[in-house]
């Protein structure tokens, strides 16, 4: 256990440093000078050539790749060429908005994604299936920006229940001091007792949160569907059932359980992907996440603050599918 | 039991809800939200930045001066007057009595002096305005004296929409760096309440504003970060935001049958040029750069380009600035006439050009592209390059041998001065910056450094100036002057006393407005 745990480490360093190589030399080979936009727009060659020194761009390329890691490893990703400011602390800023969005898709895609799953590999062929199935195709391959759009043109704009974007009313915002005490809205709101601004808060989590939780839901449905439909058929579940054991039981838990495997290895995966598709569903519902801030670094040309977002989600990717190595590895079969 | 409970829960949470909820509807104060398209500033610190922080920082923070660029006069604000010496090297500002900044502190010459300096000694941003000033003198607690090393129009100068603002001393640190979110730090009719960084900047009316506050001024101000154009159009259409900019031509088309909107299309300051390389083969012949301005499509690309929200430029001086003149005469596209130059240069009929642009934006790929089908026509080729600007510009600054024959730019002013256009892109300069067409004409520049020099005596003259020298960089064809580009913005309809002034593009001047229910 611990030498596979330990194998799956290593891994995800190399991985990681694989992504931290890559991206700082794309970076440098990109036609673009960074002292240039560090010094800002008309400087002169004198305001550039100082730029370059303070950044440490006169350096030879290698010894700029070991600084650069150095930091890595303090957790300093750099600064950001327009505005400055260290990169990680502006994600860190950006971070909360977006975790609440995956966090509560996650939980959709579990608590509604196996339960659909369970309920259509039971009901195989049946109408009930067959509606699931549907659902989950249309979930997986409509486009998160044009479900965005839609719900936003229906919920915001026909039937005018939901905002159409932003974590709280401008009203609320201006009229109530927000706790800051995570940055976690909600958390924050839940622990300090402030319950007109939670509500205010769910109230506009909804459309954003269903935009990013119907592909994870779509995803976890069918994979759990296929994967009990398989288990359904395994001799120990006709044993149990032989033996006059609850169906509920039998469903949930016997088969379920040993189902959970590739269903994790599936939710895991996708949070990585729902974190890359905050990106287009914040820029729709002005979220301020790391969406938003990618989309500003991308659009100025700041390759640090580019570079940041991609070592924290190549990070996110090797740190979930560690936990989902380790959730399948509590399975006696799997630890060799 | 269970059951009641839970509804005694549940009925209890309900009612939190509606008595929190009816509670501030009563009083809520008016506030108005800027949908912008990207962050509302890249830095809090108004000595350096010199981005988008232009809309916050001219709310917060005042000049000296400002300039309105439709009535063509100075607005007296921080100085109530000033007077210049006879040799033009000393100003005297004689500032206002009775202001204070946001923090309670009173507004005196220190402050001038502090900020000015603070500013320069930074060298960052906008800060290059101040260049002439050579030292600055506290006479007394109302007056402060610049000097300066040469003669300068300093009130333009200090009206500048970057670097010009007046801050107090206590938002700075020890080693001279800004304290970022201080509240106070302007005497501006707004203060900052809270932001999110990257996201929205929420300021507050600020009580003891000098310029007072007339009924149904606006109390809060957010500036917000809407980079989806989806969302502000129905934003700005729903009344969730008061003003926006930077919608798609065509949602303005729509927008404008919309009674819930107001929208209002102005001078922009900002203009498109295709910059010829006078200096290399074969566009140091004038007659081929004549010839290559006749070719270019002027109308067809303000139409399709741009939406029509725009006209094609009289110079290098823009609609809506002092010294634009719709007396100076403009290449109009004909074909003809530009075949008859090519042949009269004796181009051969290989003639290839290479033309670089901003890579990402789309109006001037547009723009390069119908360019390209228009030089088709004539059998020159146009091989256009988008590239990201700083790798245009370090083509443009690199080996002489291997510089591009067109370079396409936006170019903006920095201060409210047709030297501001004419000095860094067509002055000579030994080592090129962004005289990017290497244009070389002693008499252009003695033209334009004397209408500098004589802007703040005799600003007529200085016009007449900066237009005769506009005149020799058609008659020399230095540059394609595509089209002055407009500003759209898309008002709510209780949003009542809005005004443009292109000298601050994009900027609202929220202390101007009210809400009209």
């Amino acid at each position: 256990m611990t030498k596979f745990i330990l194998r799956r480490v290593l891994l995800g360093i190399i991985v990681l440093l694989g992504v931290a190589f890559i991206t700082f030399f794309v970076a440098r080979v990109v036609p673009s000078n960074p002292a240039a936009k560090w010094a800002g727009p008309r400087a002169n060659p004198e305001q550039i050539a100082k730029a370059t020194i303070e950044l440490g761009l006169d350096k030879p390329l290698v010894v700029q790749f070991g600084k650069y890691l150095m930091d890595l490893f303090r957790g300093n990703l750099g600064n950001s060429l327009r505005t400055r400011r260290p990169i990680t602390q502006e994600l860190l800023e950006s971070l909360p908005a977006t975790v609440e969005l995956v966090l509560l898709s996650t939980i959709a895609a579990v608590f509604i994604g196996i339960p659909l799953g369970v309920i259509s590999a039971k009901r195989k062929d049946k109408l009930i299936d067959h509606l699931s199935r549907l659902f989950s195709i249309g979930a997986v391959s409509l486009p998160t920006f044009w479900i965005g759009l839609i719900l936003q043109l229906v919920f915001f704009r026909i039937l005018d229940i939901f905002p159409m974007g932003g974590q709280l009313s401008t009203e609320i915002k201006i009229l109530m001091d927000i706790p800051k005490v995570t940055g976690f809205l909600i958390f924050d709101c839940l622990i300090t007792g402030n319950f007109t601004i939670l509500w205010d808060a769910l109230w506009h989590i909804v459309l954003p949160g269903i935009t990013i939780a119907l592909y994870p839901i779509g995803l976890v449905a069918r994979m759990t569907r296929s994967a009990m439909l398989e288990i359904l058929n395994e001799d120990y579940i006709t044993a149990a059932r032989s033996y006059g054991l609850k169906e509920r039981t039998v469903l949930w838990s016997y088969a379920l359980k040993n189902s959970i495997g590739p269903t994790s290895t599936v939710v895991a995966l996708s949070i990585g992907y729902t974190l890359v598709n905050t990106f287009l569903t914040e820029s729709i519902f002005t979220w301020p996440g790391i969406g938003s801030y990618i989309s500003s670094a991308v659009i100025g040309n700041d390759y640090p603050a580019i570079m940041g977002v991609t070592i924290f989600s190549a990070f996110s990717y090797v740190l979930l599918n560690l936990a989902a190595d380790i959730i399948i590895a509590l399975d006696p079969r799997v630890r060799t | 039991m269970e059951k009641t409970m839970k509804l005694f829960i549940v009925l209890s949470l309900i009612s939190i809800f509606i008595i929190t909820g009816s509670a501030f509807a009563a009083d809520t104060p008016t506030f108005a939200v800027y949908a912008l398209n990207s962050e509302p500033l890249t830095n809090w610190d108004p000595a350096i930045e010199f981005s988008n922080g232009i809309h916050v920082h001219n709310n917060m923070y005042e000049q000296l001066l400002r300039y309105d660029s439709i009535e063509e006069k100075i607005i007296p604000m921080l100085a109530e007057s000033y007077t210049v010496s006879e040799d033009g090297l000393t100003w005297t500002f004689n500032l206002r009595a009775g202001v204070k900044f946001q923090n309670g502190d009173d507004f005196t010459a220190e402050d001038v002096k502090f900020s000015v300096e603070r500013t320069m000694q930074l060298a960052a941003g906008a800060s290059y305005i101040w260049s002439a000033v050579e030292s600055i003198n506290v006479v007394d607690p109302l007056t402060v004296e610049f000097k300066l090393a040469y003669k300068n129009p300093l009130d333009l100068v200090a009206a500048t929409g970057y670097a010009a603002f007046i801050y107090s001393s206590k938002c700075v640190n020890e080693d001279n760096t800004w304290i970022d979110e201080t509240p106070g730090c302007g005497t501006g009719p707004y203060m900052l309440r809270s932001a999110k960084w990257g996201d929205e900047v929420i300021l507050q009316k600020f009580d003891g504003y000098w310029g007072g506050w007339q009924e149904n001024s606006i109390d809060i101000v957010v500036f917000k970060k809407v980079s989806e154009t989806a969302t502000r159009r129905q934003m700005i259409e729903t009344g969730e935001a008061a003003i926006t900019v930077e919608l798609p031509y065509t949602d303005v088309e729509v927008l404008k049958n919309n009674p819930e909107v107001v929208v209002s299309v102005n001078p922009s300051l900002q203009n498109l040029i295709g910059m010829f390389n006078t200096q290399k083969a074969p566009l140091d012949n004038v007659k081929l750069r004549q010839a290559l301005a006749y070719a270019f499509p002027y109308q067809a690309v303000i139409d399709t380009v741009i939406g029509g929200y725009g006209q094609q430029s009289y110079g290098m001086v823009p609609a809506g600035l002092w010294g634009w003149s719709d007396q100076l005469p403009r290449y109009e596209y004909d074909l003809e006439k530009a075949k008859a130059l090519l042949e009269e240069a004796g181009a051969g009929s290989d003639l290839s050009l290479v033309l670089t642009y901003t890579a990402g934006n789309e109006a001037e790929k547009s723009t390069a592209e119908l360019y390209k089908s228009e030089l088709a026509k004539l059998g020159v080729n146009l091989d256009i390059r988008g590239m990201p600007w700083d790798s245009q510009w370090e083509m443009a600054l690199g080996d002489p041998s291997q510089r591009q024959d067109i370079l396409m730019m936006y170019w903006w002013p920095d201060l409210p001065s047709p030297y501001s256009f004419l000095y860094s892109t067509f002055h000579s300069e030994d080592e090129p910056l962004f005289n990017l067409a290497y244009y070389k004409n002693p008499e252009f520049d003695q033209l334009i450094d004397g209408g500098n020099e004589m802007t703040s005596s005799d600003i007529e003259a200085a016009k007449q100036m900066f237009i005769d020298a506009q005149k020799m960089l058609l008659d020399d064809a230095a540059s394609i002057f595509m089209y002055d580009r407009q500003d759209i913005w898309v008002t709510y309809k209780t949003i009542q006393g809005f005004k443009f002034n292109p000298a601050y593009p994009t900027v609202v001047f929220f202390h101007e407005l009210t809400v009209q229910n």
